[in-house]
């Protein structure tokens, strides 16, 4: 399911697969004061993939995630999303160019409707002008008509329909979860970052979380990079997994030589016996 | 979407025509007032309700378009109608009998141009403060916005006087004598810009209150609206959702700014208004706010009830002139405390819980 | 040479009085994040008793006049205003904003600003302070102490220049040097591991109010004392005044102290050098173009970001 491992040395190489992906990150450092938060990150994604970034608490993956979608400017290093060059580049021209994100610390738009938090991820794809909406034109009916049944679409496929026009902030949590999924999915994007959609969740949410996710990368053909802490998840439902630790990069590779590295080992131990917790 | 205009039309001319037959003068001014001041409450309900930013000097945009729409209808008057009087119109609160011209006569459109150059003079400035200062955080804003207002007061005051008659010569004499550039510098200083035609009828007020209405109802209920709403609900994740935020914030502030500057010009023109640099200042600021925050920042019919408010509210508290600002002062402080979201919160009245159950149904949404 | 001389001297004596009124926005901001529009009301406030004070004082005392009023006059009227205000300061602190800990910045700023309009409006009653210009009678015989050139200084000068800085010393010493500056500094970093830390935030937080609310009655007494009408309770000007002060906060570096006085000097100087030099009517624009200038180019203001300790 377009996981390219293998070949992903030889393509760069051949300066030919450098298209083929999707998402290219290397050599990305930032620092806060003295404190160096990331150093020389580097991860390809290919189209399709679902890989995992993990690491203990502090370990900067979120500031990965800001990185990559412009909340913070990289010191150095280059980010290419679909042959675009995205660092400098300011939030929303990133989620223009097909990069979209949930937030860890849910940041709906909590007295919208569930669906007006889905229709302004659609945002971005409108069409219409400002003028025509206030107008009312043909044009702009059809589109906001348009942008209404993609938005109950979207929501049909988390079992959101129902709640529509309930007001974000009344919904349970592991709803919200949801709904910051598919707010991030109407944007269309072609790489969804994703910042521990299971915290908080119980054990039976995060089994169907575990296959929406899979159902989603496969639908919506997302790339998905997931940050999670439930190591259970990651494990099952990555191809690929990024393992950081105050900062650096200990170890890359598949579930199973992740899992199999001392380093990671070691990062974890203390915090968590072994890495299945 | 073209029926809306027409409504809005056809409720001007009701106000204008029903106010005009059964209000006398004092009263029918007075609901011109609430016109005006729905246009500004709705406005400004644009940058403070739907982005979250606090805008503090709208009345300097009330005063911009008020000036320029004034120049427009006192100097260009003398221009191109040869007079700096009044050209038919119907006086408002005048009675009938006494002001019996044609309704829309051949002025009126005129002012209706004088009006929209108020409006775009004031968006233009509005472009100018807004690109730099909504950068900032939102208190800073609230400062430079203040400022803002502070310095149209004070560069009005600094102008010449307005041009009259005097010396044997008619004012419109001197005008054609003075050069064209000096005319918009000559606006009456602190004395203020007295005797501009009084063209501001119930039609025009309603008609403006009416647009602004629509074209906010139209703007929230639309994809924009959301965008405007979702960078006053969380700036970072509505940049992460690719609205870019610096861009609408703009926007919305050029739109209120637009709809400020018409209210400016239908203000200076009412009745018994002289137009004077205190109107840029904080105070009449400070009375848009209130109805805005009463309201329920967000709420356009919100907005709309707490400007009719507002407006009558001296009414019947004349016999405590004194304690107006101190009860205002006082709702705003209780308010906060206990009822935050203003009267109707972000919501419309229809869409209250109460409503919607008289109503047996849902409405709203697209 | 003499005209730059006395614009140096005015635009101290003025910068020194935007410094006082500085210190109270920006120890407030420090702490709660938020522009305390009332402060400059209590500016106001200070001016308007201070007045009613000599004022009902030298009249009781039987002569008006500076001949008539005894040398400690002056400084007993300053410190009754000082601790009034203080007192409101904290009776404001208590009702209006503590209640609102906690809310949306934006509903902070609300009130504030219904805080203002209630004092600017109460004051403006009959029975309170009117709406008539007063000034305040002489409380001291004002001597010239030095004249350089065609430039006075006077005793009053002296007065109120030292007094702004006797206040400014003693308020850095209380904000760096004490235990109780130690708490506020504590506070203004993060409220809520002060809290952890066992530190009254609370009390801490009524205390800036009072301090600030103190300064701002000592700023109201100085402006009594250098001008010869006292206008209105809302009059525009004070708004002006009070804006000023804040530009001068925000120019220094908002939520700190040194910062405050640095900006309350350059505002002051720029002020006057602007009216002298360019152009009297737009002195007022001089001030909100510095700040335009200041948050585009350095967000932070001037000691924004170098000095980590903030209040």
């Amino acid at each position: 399911m377009g996981n390219a491992l293998a070949p992903e040395v030889d393509g760069r190489e051949a300066g030919r697969n450098v298209s083929g992906a999707v998402l290219d990150i290397s050599g990305v450092c930032k620092s806060f004061g003295g404190l160096k938060a990331v150093q020389s990150f580097s991860l390809r994604l290919g189209p399709g993939d679902l890989q995992g970034l993990i690491g203990p608490n502090g370990a900067g993956k979120t500031t990965c995630f800001n990185l990559l979608t412009g909340v913070y400017r990289p010191d150095a290093g280059s980010i290419t999303l679909c042959g675009t060059q995205i660092v400098g580049m300011r939030p929303n021209s990133i989620a223009r160019c097909g990069m979209s994100r949930t937030f860890q610390n849910i940041r709906l738009f909590g007295d919208l409707s569930v669906l007006d938090n889905v229709r302004v991820g659609g945002h971005l794809r409108v069409r219409h002008s400002m003028f025509s909406a206030i107008l009312r034109s043909a044009g702009s009916r059809a589109s906001e008509a348009a942008m209404r049944r993609r938005a109950m679409s979207l929501l049909t496929f988390f079992g959101l329909a129902d709640r529509a026009d309930e007001v974000a902030r009344n919904l349970p949590y592991g709803d919200q979860r949801k709904l910051e999924i598919a707010r991030a999915l109407a944007t269309e994007p072609t790489v969804l970052l994703l910042d521990e959609p299971a915290a908080g969740m119980n054990s039976g949410e995060k089994v169907a979380l575990r296959d929406m996710i899979r159902r989603v990368r496969d639908e919506f053909k997302v790339t998905v990079l997931l940050i999670e802490h439930d190591m259970g998840l990651v494990m099952d439902i990555c191809e690929r997994i990024t393992v950081l630790d105050y900062g650096e990069t200990i170890a890359a590779g598949t579930p199973a030589e992740v899992q199999a590295n001392p380093k990671v080992i070691e990062a974890y131990l203390g915090a968590e016996e072994g890495v299945h917790a | 979407m073209v029926w809306p205009l027409a409504a809005a039309l056809v409720y001007a001319l009701v106000v204008h025509f029903g106010g005009r037959t059964v209000l006398d003068p004092y009263y029918a001014i007075l609901l011109v007032t609430i016109g005006i001041n729905i246009t500004l409450a709705v406005s400004l309900n644009m940058v403070n309700g739907f982005t979250g930013q606090f805008s503090m000097g709208h009345a300097g945009f009330l005063a911009v378009g008020g000036y320029a729409c004034g120049i427009v209808t006192y100097y260009g008057s003398a221009k191109v109608f040869g007079s700096t009087a009044m050209r038919q119109g119907q006086l408002c609160g005048m009675p009938l009998e006494t002001a019996g011209l044609p309704f829309l006569g051949g002025g009126e459109w005129f002012f209706l141009l004088a009006l929209l150059v108020g409006g775009l003079v004031a968006a233009g400035l509005g472009y100018i403060v807004g690109l730099p200062s909504l950068r900032l955080r939102g208190d800073y804003l609230a400062i430079v916005t203040l400022g803002f207002g502070e310095i149209v007061r004070v560069v009005i005051q600094q102008s010449g006087k307005v041009i009259k008659a005097g010396g044997g010569k008619s004012a419109e004499q001197l005008i054609r004598d003075a050069p064209l550039y000096t005319l918009p510098g000559s606006v009456g200083g602190s004395l203020g810009f007295d005797n501009l035609p009084k063209y501001t009828s119930l039609f025009w007020a309603h008609l403006a209150a009416a647009a602004t209405v629509l074209v906010a109802y139209r703007l929230k209920s639309s994809t924009y609206g959301r965008a405007f709403l979702s960078i006053r609900e969380d700036e970072v994740a509505a940049e992460a959702m690719g609205v870019n935020t610096t861009k609408f914030k703009v926007r919305a502030f050029v739109l209120a700014a637009f709809f400020a500057g018409v209210a400016g010009g239908l203000y200076g023109s009412t009745l018994g208004v002289a137009l004077s640099p205190v109107d840029a200042g904080f105070q009449k600021s400070f009375d848009i706010i209130i109805m805005v925050v009463l309201g329920g920042l967000g709420s356009i019919s919100g907005a709309v009830v707490a400007a009719v408010v507002v407006t009558l509210l001296p009414e019947w508290l004349r016999g405590v002139a004194e304690y107006r600002m101190i009860i205002y002062a006082l709702t705003l402080i209780l308010l906060m405390i206990f009822r935050p979201q203003g009267l109707l919160g972000v919501r419309e009245a229809w869409e209250m819980p109460l409503l919607r159950k008289w109503m047996g149904g849902k409405r709203g949404g697209t | 040479m003499d005209q730059l001389l006395q614009t140096i001297k005015d635009g101290i004596s003025m910068g020194s009085l935007y410094a006082l009124i500085a210190l109270g926005y920006t120890m407030v901001y420090g702490i709660l994040k938020f522009i305390n529009f009332a402060h400059s009301d209590v500016v106001v406030l200070g001016a308007w008793l201070s007045l009613v004070m000599a004022d009902t004082t030298t009249r009781a005392l039987g002569g008006a006049g500076a001949a008539g009023a005894p040398w400690w006059l002056g400084g007993a009227v300053l410190v009754t205003a000082m601790v009034a205000c203080g007192l409101i300061g904290f009776t404001i602190e208590r009702l209006a904003y503590k209640p609102l800990r906690g809310s949306p910045r934006l509903n902070v700023l609300i009130t504030a600003i219904g805080v203002s309009l209630f004092l600017q409006n109460t004051g403006q009653l009959r029975a309170v302070f009117g709406t008539n210009p007063r000034s305040i009678p002489p409380l001291i015989h004002d001597a010239t102490l030095l004249t350089v050139g065609q430039v006075n200084f006077k005793l009053l000068d002296l007065i109120g220049f030292g007094t702004a800085v006797a206040l400014m010393i003693g308020l850095d010493y209380l904000v760096f040097h004490t235990k109780l500056g130690r708490a506020m500094r504590a506070v203004s970093h993060n409220r809520v591991t002060a809290s952890l830390m066992g530190i009254p935030v609370d009390r801490v937080i009524s205390f800036t109010f009072v301090t600030g609310a103190m300064l701002a009655a000592a700023g109201g007494f100085l402006w009594a004392l250098k001008y010869e009408t006292i206008k209105q309770p809302a009059d525009s000007s004070w708004v002006l005044l009070g804006l000023k002060a804040f530009v001068a906060a925000v120019v220094g570096g908002i939520g700190n102290v040194r910062g405050a006085m640095l900006g309350g000097m350059a505002i002051g100087l720029l002020e006057n050098f602007g009216s002298a030099y360019l152009s009297s009517s737009m002195k007022d624009v001089y001030v909100f173009a510095l700040l335009i200038v200041v948050l585009l180019v350095r967000p932070g203001g001037i000691l924004g970001k170098a000095v980590v300790e903030k209040v």
